[in-house]
C-alpha cells in the first residue's frame, strides 16, 4: 500500500514537472537515495561505519564509463562489470577491515576512499583530473532513456525496488541478525550468528548499491571527474543517513532529498558544505540521536501523549 | 557391578573440561581445572569474586581460546571452533551483565535466538519464498512458546530493555533456549533478583532440566545453588578447590575457609 502511494507520487512528480532542471534534481534524489539506503544498511542497521563509500560510487561510475567510452561495451554489460568489481573490491577490503571496529573501521574505510580517489585521478583510462567525457545514455531495447523524464522514472524504479528488497531483508532472519550485531556483537555471536561473515556480506551489499548509483549517475551526466567521488561525498552520504535516521529505510529517502535539494537552492551551502555537514552531524547526534525524521516524530508524539495520558513511548 | 548400574551411577558427561589454563597478562585466571558435567544434571560453579568462573564459561563458549587443556562437548573437541559454531552444536549461554538486543522487542530478542535453527539467507529474505515464510512462522510460534515457558508472553511486544531488571534475566534465558541447546550456561542468573523472582528462577531451572537441557550454573546465591544443584564445583584463584554434592561441598573445611564462611557451612546433611 505504501509502495502504491510512493509510486503514484513519483509518477505525479514526473509528469507534473516540466523543467528539465527540476526533473534532473528529482533524479539526483533517487540516485542519492540508493547511496543513503546502502550505507544505512551498513551503518544504521549493522552499526559499522564507512567513511569511504564514495569509492564504490566512483567505482560503479568509472567502470561503466570507461568500458562504454573506451571499449564500446553496452552500458548494461558495463553495469554488470561495475557490480562484479564492486563485489570483489568490497570483499577484498572488508575481510581485513571488518575485524576492526568503531574508530579503526572508520580510519580504514577512509584510507580506502583516499586510495580510490587517487586511482581515479591518476589512471589514464579514467581521464585523470580532467575527467571522462562522452559517456553514452541508456536504452532499454528501443526505448531511449535520454529524456530527463524517462531517466527519472528509470532511476526511481531502481530506487523503489531497492527499498522494497532492503525492507524485506530487514524484516527477516538476516535483518534481525544485523541489528543484533549492532546492539551487541558478543550476544549476537552467542546466538550462533557468524558476525564476521555477516558484516562482510552487508558491506558488499552496500557497496553494490553505491556502485549501481554510480552507474546511474555516470550515464545521466555523461561526464564524470574525480571530484564527484571525493571525501566530501563520503561525508555527505554519512550525513544523509544521520539526517534521515540510522536504521530507517524511509529516512534514507528524506536524508537524500534534503541533501540533494539544499546545496542546489542555497548557494551559501555549497561554499561551506563541509562545515555545514560537520555541524549537522554534531547537532543531530547530540540533540536527536535517532535522526531528524524520527526525532521530530518523537517530539511530536511526546507532545501528543502529554496532552492525552502518560502513555509509554512507542518503539522506533 | 554391571554396565547398566555403572551408567546409572555416573551418566555420560555432556561436557568435559580437561586441565584448562588461562592467564591474562600476569593474572592466572584458570589453572589446571578439570571436571565433567553429567548429562541432564544441574552443575554449579561457585567461588569468590575473580575466581575465574566467568572465564571458564567464556572458554566453553569460545569467546577466547584456552592457553592449554581442552574442552570436549559430547565427543566433539571444541578447541579451535568459533563461538557461533559452538552454538549450533548445542551450547548456549547468558551473560553476567545482561546483554539484550536493546533496539528490539522482547519477541524479536527470542527470534534472534532461532537464528541457528533457521536457514534463510540474503536472497531468500528478499524473495520471501514460501519456505522462508513458513520458517518465519515456525520461528515465531516457537519463540512465543518460549516466552510462555519463562512467563513473559504478555510482554512480547515491549522493548526488551524497558522490562524490569528481573524479567530481563528471564528473557535472556528464553533467548538462549531458543537456540535449542543441549547445555545452557548461566552466569549469575539470580544476581539482582528479589526473593520472589529467585524462587521462580529455581522453578524455571528445574523445568529446563526436565525438558532435557543440562545446566551449568555460575551463582553466588548459596541457598539457590544448594537447592537446585546435583553437583557443585568450587573455584578459588583459578584452581579447583573442591567438587561434590551440595552437602559434601558445604561440609568441606577448605571451602568454608576460602568462600562460604562458618555461618553458611553445611547444616543438616
Ligand atoms: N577478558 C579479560 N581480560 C583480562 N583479564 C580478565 C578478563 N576476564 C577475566 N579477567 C581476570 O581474570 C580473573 C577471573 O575473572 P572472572 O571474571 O572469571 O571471575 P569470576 O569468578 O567470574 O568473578 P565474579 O564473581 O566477580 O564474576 C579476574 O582477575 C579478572 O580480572
Ligand atoms: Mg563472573
Amino acid at each position: 500500500m505504501r509502495y502504491l502511494f510512493f509510486i503514484a507520487a513519483v509518477l505525479a512528480a514526473g509528469f507534473l514537472t516540466s523543467s528539465p532542471y527540476k526533473l534532473q534534481l528529482l533524479t539526483f534524489i533517487g540516485i542519492n537515495t540508493l547511496l543513503a539506503l546502502g550505507l544505512n544498511m551498513l551503518m544504521g542497521y549493522t552499526g559499522q561505519i564507512s567513511l569511504g563509500h564514495a569509492a564504490f560510487y566512483g567505482l560503479g561510475a568509472y567502470t561503466s564509463g570507461v568500458l562504454t567510452v573506451h571499449y564500446h561495451w553496452s552500458p548494461w554489460l558495463g553495469l554488470a562489470a561495475a557490480i562484479v568489481l564492486a563485489v570483489a573490491a568490497a570483499f577484498f577490503i572488508a575481510l581485513p577491515l571488518l575485524q576492526l571496529s568503531g574508530f579503526y573501521l572508520g580510519m580504514g574505510t577512509l584510507g580506502f576512499g583516499m586510495i580510490m580517489f587517487v586511482v581515479f585521478r591518476q589512471m589514464s583510462l579514467t581521464g585523470g583530473d580532467s575527467g571522462l567525457v562522452g559517456i553514452p545514455g541508456l536504452f532499454i531495447g528501443p526505448l531511449s532513456l535520454d529524456s530527463p523524464r524517462n531517466y527519472l522514472f528509470f532511476v526511481w524504479a531502481v530506487a523503489i525496488i531497492s527499498i522494497f528488497l532492503c525492507e524485506r531483508l530487514i524484516h527477516s532472519r538476516i535483518g534481525r541478525a544485523l541489528r543484533a550485531i549492532h546492539d551487541s556483537e558478543r550476544a549476537a555471536s552467542s546466538m550462533g550468528i557468524d558476525t564476521g561473515k555477516l558484516k562482510v556480506h552487508i558491506f558488499v551489499l552496500s557497496a553494490v548499491l553505491a556502485a549501481v548509483a554510480g552507474f546511474l549517475y555516470a550515464h545521466l551526466v555523461s561526464f564524470i571527474s574525480p571530484s564527484s567521488f571525493d571525501f566530501l561525498v563520503s561525508v555527505r552520504m554519512v550525513t544523509m543517513v544521520v539526517i534521515g535516521g540510522m536504521a530507517s529505510i524511509w529516512g534514507s529517502l528524506l536524508g537524500a532529498a534534503v541533501l540533494t535539494v539544499l546545496p542546489e537552492t542555497l548557494t551559501v551551502f555549497s561554499e561551506y558544505e563541509m562545515i555545514v555537514y560537520g555541524l549537522v552531524l554534531i547537532v543531530i547526534m547530540i540533540l536527536l540521536p535517532q535522526g531528524l525524521f524520527r526525532g521530530v516524530l518523537d517530539i511530536y508524539e511526546r507532545a501528543g501523549s502529554k496532552a492525552g495520558k502518560a502513555s509509554a513511548r512507542s518503539q522506533g | 557391578m554391571n554396565a547398566l548400574e555403572a551408567r546409572q551411577e555416573k551418566p555420560l558427561p555432556v561436557l568435559r573440561v580437561e586441565a584448562v589454563c588461562k592467564s591474562f597478562g600476569g593474572i592466572q585466571a584458570l589453572n589446571d581445572v578439570t571436571f565433567d558435567v553429567p548429562a541432564g544434571s544441574i552443575f554449579s560453579l561457585i567461588g569468590p569474586n575473580g575466581a575465574g568462573k566467568t572465564t571458564l564459561l567464556n572458554l566453553v563458549t569460545g569467546s577466547f581460546p584456552a592457553d592449554s587443556g581442552q574442552v570436549v562437548f559430547r565427543e566433539t573437541m571444541l578447541n579451535g571452533r568459533k563461538a557461533h559454531e559452538r552454538v549450533a552444536l548445542g551450547i548456549a549461554r547468558t551473560f553476567q551483565n545482561i546483554e539484550l538486543f536493546g533496539s528490539m522487542s522482547v519477541l524479536e530478542n527470542v527470534l534472534v535466538g532461532r537464528h541457528v535453527k533457521t536457514r534463510c539467507g540474503f536472497l531468500g529474505a528478499m524473495a520471501r519464498l514460501p519456505r522462508t515464510i513458513g520458517e518465519e512462522r515456525e520461528a515465531r510460534s516457537r519463540a512465543m512458546e518460549l516466552l510462555d515457558f519463562v512467563g513473559l508472553r504478555d510482554a512480547a511486544s515491549q522493548r526488551s530493555t524497558d522490562l524490569p531488571f528481573g524479567w530481563q534475566r528471564f528473557l535472556e534465558i528464553a533467548r538462549a533456549l531458543a537456540t535449542g541447546p543441549r547445555i545452557l550456561l548461566l552466569d549469575e542468573p539470580a544476581s539482582g533478583l528479589n526473593a520472589v523472582e529467585t524462587s521462580s528462577l529455581a522453578e524455571l531451572l528445574e523445568k529446563i532440566r526436565k525438558s532435557g537441557v543440562t545446566l551449568l550454573l555460575v551463582e553466588h546465591d548459596m541457598s539457590l545453588v544448594m537447592k537446585v544443584s546435583d553437583r557443585v564445583l568450587v573455584l578459588n584463584h583459578g584452581m579447583k578447590l573442591a567438587e561434590g554434592t551440595p552437602c559434601e561441598v558445604q561440609a568441606n573445611e577448605a571451602v568454608i575457609a576460602a568462600y562460604l564462611g562458618r555461618d553458611k557451612a553445611g547444616p543438616r546433611c
